[in-house]
């Protein structure tokens, strides 16, 4: 141990200085002069907290001296900042009481997407956390996660996360920051905080939202702004415009009998998603139990899950969207109708009229990326059809300062450029990347006298700001949150934070004065002060159960009385637009890394995005249609050009974007921020204006020369007229519930296929696992991937490999399409291992490395695989995987967030779906030890347990009384090319569609 | 009948010919001919393509099969193709010397030699495929069925299993069958080498043999033995390659025809390859003398034959599809006629059915040039069929949702380079240093037509 502690550097040095030549009482009486500085004082604190209140003006030298002492004594257990000299780990010789090692532990947190809570469960196994499932508990998750949730591990354990206080480059310390802000303090504390702004994301947290208070108590003179790229200021403008406040909507899908979703992303990313995916998928599933199923209308631009899952889907343009709500709108006299219907398609009336026929049951969700009006429209549709109180509640906006977060960042922005923003903190965001092009963000950013930055990476925002402070990883740190309906949760940290990161908590804390900011103490602390019962020992009881639940009981918001303004009907007028010839811009956050924020995490990157099917990139999407207007194909290469930028962006053609759109994705083309993210794809925020953030005109497209290759999962949209994905009508199924089959059984006989076997049926006696997909649940939002890439280890494997045809997922999620291209219908299919019974590639495997075992299941022996390749060949199903290279060594995963309970493969060596075979074997050693079967229900997949819909069940098909068993029954479900007699496991229940009877085939 | 009526028109020996000028010719071009210049450049050329072999394989060792264009649904690719074409040359060997000595076909004395060791060389090139195919070749043994402490054996069902026996039985005859061919040779270059390296040389390989009469008793027992043995053989690892696709359930390869279907490609092949050396070597090293217009005539006639058993099932791998129905069988047919690799495809009808039958014709079958320049196409051919085979069969199967496509990568075309070179770096050492004609059955052929004329 040293003698001497660790000193910031200038300070010491300073005060050597000054000592020098000085002798005597005059020493110390000096050192306490010295002591007194405000930056002196913020090393101390750091350096021995504690420390500073035992300085009081009267200490004595023995006193001092005593201090001292026992400060330096245990110095070297405060364990913190870059030491060169050894320091020696202390094994567990005795393990702390509960810890079994190899045995997991759980802990209640929750992850956040644009501030909003998703709570989760994290699993830790020897201390590590490595695994994050959904809370079943928590209302946003309900058990499930998104695949966001999922990656979120991977985060935590990126090794391009930041590391160090960064000031103008070179490298710097959190002391001399933070004597920095504590001497910035006293010149705010005179003028009451007046140049001080901060900048953050959207908030939901209840501490934060006590630390601003208290902030503006204390300078009355700051400012707060919020922005997020993908905000939802148009929901709250258009409740502003509905109901004069802003609101938030809480839905009740399992009530709605009829929905239309415009362009929803109530399946994909609003708040509350998970819960929603949920209720609408029970109501897709219903008919099969004999209850009600829903019927959906979709009306779209681009692509929503949300559309995919529609019984009618109707493509059109931003602007005849909005004139369809109007004609809708006036279908219902929800507005004095004025020739709308003329004006919309023709089957809006017939919408209407089922709206109208459901009244009470109905419901119009309007996505994040439409305008106001439509929002506004959507409420005043809402209100005719009953809905508050009956499918959909109102609640007080749950971010905090809800509205337009766009005002606020331009009155941001034009106060920089005045010169009148002295400290600009951004806490947890990346405005210079995100912030629309025609504000000019980077260059205000100049004229600021500081510029903090404290965010995950050294990203754009902190290359172009003065300091960098690294952010604690949301499982780093203590904070809460609230989800979609106001449910707060705390959030408890999975690890301790290493390499002086800090939260935005500790930030706030150092702003407000606090010279140690603690995020314990303050989240801590607040709570306290919110129990309601202060009593110490209630205190800690309603802690304990709060951060253990992963929610605090009883948060959630009170639905609010709101009705729409008596004259809105009257004041809501079409918006005239002149359709041009040059195409219209769609601006959306890509469904993987978001705004950009989630760049820099490799199983994003390489998932799939829903539609699409791409990976490592985005793309400027557009319809086969618009395609051709332009003269452009695949992989072409475009240059998107209005006055102020350029950019070259390579063109995807999808079925199901509007005519003349073109749709980017933005948050992809980052600069700066990890070695994974960087130059991937291109950068949609260059186009995107403050007057055009969903949706712009005035960008020409032109072809240039060139091609970007771009690494597409699926290369064939149709189904080439195979019975893949099986369809069929409400109406066919309640008339004859075995209509599916009876085709089949036709079909049978015309081709003379009998299912028969030269070898013996094997009798399964135990278990006999097996799995249901209901694919009129699946929404494929790619959960399941990502779960199946977290739980087993699947290698990232890189846009290059994908191009390849190397990819490594061992679940995937199938897209494809029918009907007209022009507007078609899509169809998600999840493809696991079949775990065929009579399995094609057990026979061809020369050395026995792919066998059967005695439950059923289809293993994978990695050790004695040689790679000839041969079952992948004959997997029908090609749900065979191929290490190729050795992917797991160059896998970016740090092996400390590997599951200990997975094998990595080797170079060489097939893998595949195991049905998670871990999680089956972990359960069948408890049972055996307990002496009794395996319950149903105790082993879940991990898609299956990430799965929002239930889409995917999994358990013993011997058990008749099992949920897998019960699906399997179904007469919808079917197996996958059963035409080759392999006997899968693994079954799917056909899709079944709704239809309107007046919209029947037109 | 015709046919052999028709071989017999042209001697199988140039007149003139006495056992001492057999003997003297043959040995004369190992043991006291100088080296040619195109020798020396045919090996350079050669060898730098084994060469190429040798860094190919060494990255393949380092990297991982991922050098390649295999993917996941085209796991197969052109190791497999390569494995498929090179044992199919290999045959053509074994045909002309087992079978054919079998049925005492007596054209097949000047050419067998040749014959039997471009199959050596061949079957060399393919066993080698079927290891770097492996994604870890280090363990290609574990399809061996030893014992083994953890009681594991290999997968009896599996035609791969099958296909790695016959290989291994097939390349270990082929090198004794080549060796104990050779026996009576060896011992006659010894007795006429002129230096002591080279006596010690051919004697150590002669192992003793004096021509004794016991020696010749045996010898003939074995050879005879051999050959019955062989030509069998020769079929079954053909036909273990045809299953190797057939037990598949994939389209296009999962149909009852594959084994003759292989076996007639193999032979093809084979007589194609013959041809390819035969040919120029004759011309090279002067034996028009031994290796006549006859034999010429003898294996086109031949090829010809097996083209046409080819084209009868190539035409039956077409109608097929569409008789059964099976719409998956039918998208893959017609993939091979339209889709990605149509140009493979039609490429290989082009160069193993239709420029063939100009082998229709006696004036072209004695047209050397165009001859070389036939079977050069069909061995071309032979190779579209097998890449065809693997890679369209896959690119294209059940789920459209994994379909992609296979395209060789660098490496992918090195290896087949580089076996090329493996294969004619063999060849040109065989060239120098073996007899190239038997010599004592050529001698036994001289005096028969001796004591016929």
């Amino acid at each position: 141990m040293s003698p001497e502690p660790k000193a910031p550097g200038a300070d010491l040095a300073a005060l050597r200085r000054r000592l020098a030549g000085t002798r005597g009482r005059v020493y110390w009486r000096s050192l306490e002069e010295v002591a007194r500085s405000p930056s002196f004082l913020a090393w101390l604190e750091g350096e021995f907290p504690g420390l500073v209140g035992a300085i009081d003006p009267g200490l004595d030298r023995r006193r001092f001296l005593q201090v001292m002492a026992a400060s330096f004594a245990f110095a070297g257990l405060a364990g913190c900042g870059p030491e060169p000299e050894t320091r020696y780990l202390v094994p567990q010789v005795e393990a702390p009481e509960g810890i079994v090692p190899g045995v997991p532990r759980h802990f209640a947190t929750a992850t956040m997407l644009d501030g909003f809570a998703e709570g989760v469960i994290v699993k830790h196994v020897d201390g590590r956390p490595i695994k994050i499932e959904g809370n079943p508990q928590h209302p946003a998750s309900l058990g499930a996660t998104s695949p966001w949730g999922q990656a979120s591990i991977l985060g935590l354990y990126d090794p391009d996360r930041s590391q160090a206080v960064i000031r103008a480059g070179g490298s710097s310390t959190w002391e001399r920051f933070s004597s920095l802000i504590l001497e910035r303090r006293e010149q705010w504390q005179r003028d009451g905080g007046k140049g001080l702004r901060l900048l953050t994301g959207t908030m939901t947290s209840p501490s934060f939202a006590a630390q601003i208070a208290e902030l503006r108590r204390r300078y009355p003179e700051a400012r707060w702004h919020q922005w997020d790229a993908a905000n939802r200021d148009a929901a709250q403008s258009g409740a502003m415009i509905a109901y004069g406040r802003p609101l938030d909507i809480l839905l009740d899908l399992d009530k709605a009998d009829v929905i239309l979703a415009v362009e929803s992303d109530m399946l994909s990313s609003a708040p509350g998603h998970l819960r929603y995916a949920r209720h609408f998928a029970a109501r897709r599933r219903a008919a099969e139990v004999g209850a009600r199923m829903s019927r959906v209308y979709a009306i779209e631009s681009a692509p929503t899950l949300a559309g995919s899952m529609a019984d009618h889907h109707f493509l059109l343009r931003p602007e005849e969207i909005v004139m369809t709500l109007f004609a809708i709108a006036g279908a219902l006299h929800a507005l004095p109708d004025q020739g709308y219907g003329a004006a919309a398609p023709p089957w809006a009336a017939a919408v209407a009229r089922d709206l109208q026929q459901h009244r009470g049951a109905a419901l119009v969700h309007v996505g994040g990326d439409q305008p106001a009006i439509a929002h506004a429209l959507a409420h005043l549709i809402n209100d005719s059809l009953a809905a508050p109180g009956a499918t959909l509640r109102h609640i007080d906006p749950v971010a905090l300062e809800a509205g337009d977060q766009l005002g606020a960042l331009t009155d941001l922005v034009s106060a920089m450029n005045a010169g009148a923003v002295d400290t600009l903190f951004i806490l947890g965001a990346n405005p210079v990347f995100t912030v629309p092009a025609d504000l000019g963000f980077a260059e205000a950013l100049k004229r600021v006298h500081i510029s903090v930055h404290l965010g995950e990476y050294f990203d754009e925002t902190a290359a172009a700001c003065q300091w960098h402070v690294p952010e604690t990883h949301e499982y780093e740190a203590w904070s809460d949150a609230r989800a979609f309906d106001g449910t707060a949760t705390i959030l408890q940290p999975q690890v301790r934070a290493t390499h002086s990161r800090r939260s935005v908590h500790e930030i706030m804390g150092l702003l407000l004065g606090q010279l140690s900011p603690d995020a314990y103490q303050i989240v801590r602390g607040y709570w306290q002060g919110e129990a309601e019962k202060p009593g110490e020992a209630d205190f800690a009881s309603f802690w304990t159960q709060s951060v253990r639940d992963g929610l605090v009981a009883g948060s959630s918001a009170k639905p609010v009385e709101a009705t729409t303004l008596p004259d809105l009907g009257a004041r809501l007028r079409p918006p005239l637009s002149a359709r041009s010839q040059a195409p219209t811009i769609l601006f959306r956050p890509d469904a993987a890394v978001w705004d950009g924020r989630f760049a820099n995490n490799g199983w994003l990157q390489e998932m799939p995005r829903p539609h699409t099917t791409l990976t490592w990139d985005n793309a400027a999407i557009m319809s086969p249609a618009t395609a051709s207007r332009f003269g452009l194909a695949d992989e072409n290469v475009i240059e998107l050009r209005d006055d102020q930028n350029t950019l070259h962006a390579p063109v995807l053609v999808l079925p199901g974007i509007a005519p003349d759109c073109v749709l980017l994705p933005f948050g992809e083309g980052r600069s700066k921020g990890g070695a994974v993210g960087v130059g991937v794809g291109f950068d949609a925020y260059l186009l995107r204006r403050s007057d055009g953030l969903r949706q712009r005109s005035g960008v020409s497209l032109r072809k240039i020369e060139g091609k970007w290759r771009l690494a597409l999962r699926q290369h064939h949209q149709m189904m080439a007229g195979r019975p893949i994905v099986r369809t069929g009508d409400l109406d066919s199924f309640l008339r004859d519930a075995e209509f599916l089959h009876k085709e089949e059984a036709e079909e049978r006989k015309r081709h003379g296929e009998v299912e028969a076997s030269l070898y013996p049926r094997r009798a399964y006696d135990g278990n006999a696992w097996a799995m249901a997909i209901s694919l009129d649940s699946c929404i494929g939002c790619g959960a399941c991937v990502l779960a199946c890439q977290a739980e087993n280890n699947l290698a990232v494997v890189g846009k290059e490999e994908v191009l390849r045809g190397h990819e490594m997922h061992w679940l995937r999620v199938d897209r494809y399409y029918s009907g007209s291209p022009d507007d078609p219908e899509t169809l998600f299919q999840p493809v696991p291992c079949m775990h065929c019974e009579d399995a094609p590639c057990e026979v061809v495997c020369p050395v026995q490395a792919t066998v059967h075992d005695s439950d059923g299941l289809n293993l994978m022996v990695y050790n004695r695989c040689v790679g000839t390749r041969f079952c992948s060949n004959n997997c029908p199903y090609k749900v065979r995987r191929f290490n190729f290279f050795d992917f797991t060594a160059k896998d970016p995963r740090p092996r400390e967030s590997w599951n200990p309970d997975v094998t990595v493969r080797a170079r060489g060596v097939m893998e595949k779906c195991t049905y998670c075979i871990q999680r089956i074997r972990e359960a069948k050693i408890l049972a055996d030890r307990e002496n009794r079967p395996i319950r149903e229900g105790e082993v879940k997949t991990a898609c299956q347990q990430a799965c929002p819909t239930e889409a995917i069940v999994f358990g013993d098909k011997n058990d008749e009384a099992s949920a897998v068993s019960k699906r399997k029954a179904s007469p919808l479900d079917y197996a996958l090319l059963d035409g080759l007699n392999t006997r899968p496991r693994t079954t799917y229940a056909a899709r079944l569609y709704n239809r309107n009877p007046e919209l029947a085939e037109g | 009948m015709t046919l052999l009526a028709d071989i017999r028109e042209a001697p199988p020996v140039e007149p003139g010919q006495n056992l001492a000028t057999v003997s003297n010719r043959v040995s004369d071009i190992a043991l006291r001919m100088p080296t040619p210049r195109w020798w020396w450049a045919g090996f350079g050329a050669s060898f730098l393509l084994f060469i190429i072999l040798c860094i190919a394989a060494g990255n393949l060792f380092v990297s991982g099969i991922g050098i390649w264009g295999v993917n996941i649904p085209v796991a197969w690719g052109f190791a497999l193709a390569n494995y498929v074409w090179w044992i199919g040359v290999a045959s053509g060997g074994t045909i002309i010397s087992a079978l054919f000595f079998i049925t005492r076909s007596e054209w097949r004395t000047a050419v067998n030699r040749v014959a039997e060791t471009m199959t050596l060389f061949a079957a060399a090139a393919a066993g080698l495929m079927p290891i770097f195919h492996l994604g870890r070749q280090g363990l290609f043994y574990w399809l061996f069925p030893y014992p083994n402490v953890m009681g594991i054996w290999p997968q009896f069902r599996s035609p791969l299993l099958w296909d790695f026996f016959a290989l291994l039985c097939y390349i270990i005859a082929s090198i004794l069958f080549w060796y104990i061919g050779l026996l009576p040779d060896w011992a006659a270059l010894r007795d006429r080498a002129p230096t002591r390296w080279q006596q010690v040389f051919y004697g150590t390989l002669a192992c003793g043999w004096t021509g004794a009469a016991r020696h010749w008793k045996r010898f003939r027992v074995v050879y005879g033995i051999m050959c019955a043995f062989m030509a069998p053989m020769v079929m079954s690892v053909h036909s273990i390659v045809g299953l190797d696709f057939a037990g598949g359930l994939t389209p296009g390869w999962h149909s009852t025809q594959f084994p003759p279907y292989f076996v007639f490609g193999a032979v093809y092949s084979g007589f194609a390859t013959v041809l390819f050396l035969v040919l120029p070597i004759r011309r090279l090293y002067r034996l028009e003398a031994f290796i006549t217009e006859y034999h010429i005539n003898a294996l086109a006639k031949m090829m010809l034959a097996t083209g046409l058993m080819l084209t009868y099932s190539y035409a039956l791998e077409a109608f097929m599809p569409y008789y059964s129905g099976n719409p998956y069988d039918v998208k893959q047919i017609r993939n091979d006629f339209f889709d990605l690799y149509a140009l493979q495809y039609w490429g290989k009808i082009l160069f193993n059915v239709v420029i063939p039958q100009l082998l229709w014709f006696p004036r072209l079958r004695l047209n050397e040039p165009l001859l070389f320049l036939v079977s050069v196409g069909i061995i071309f051919g032979m190779w579209l069929e097998r890449y065809v085979i693997v890679v369209s069969s896959l690119y294209q199967d059940f789920m459209p949702s994994a379909w992609y496509f296979f395209a060789g990568s660098l490496w992918d075309w090195l290896t087949l380079a580089g076996s090329i070179g493996l294969f004619l770096t063999g060849i040109f050492i065989f060239l120098r240093l073996v007899p190239i004609i038997a010599m004592f059955e050529m001698r036994e052929l001289v005096h028969r037509e001796e004591g016929a004329g």
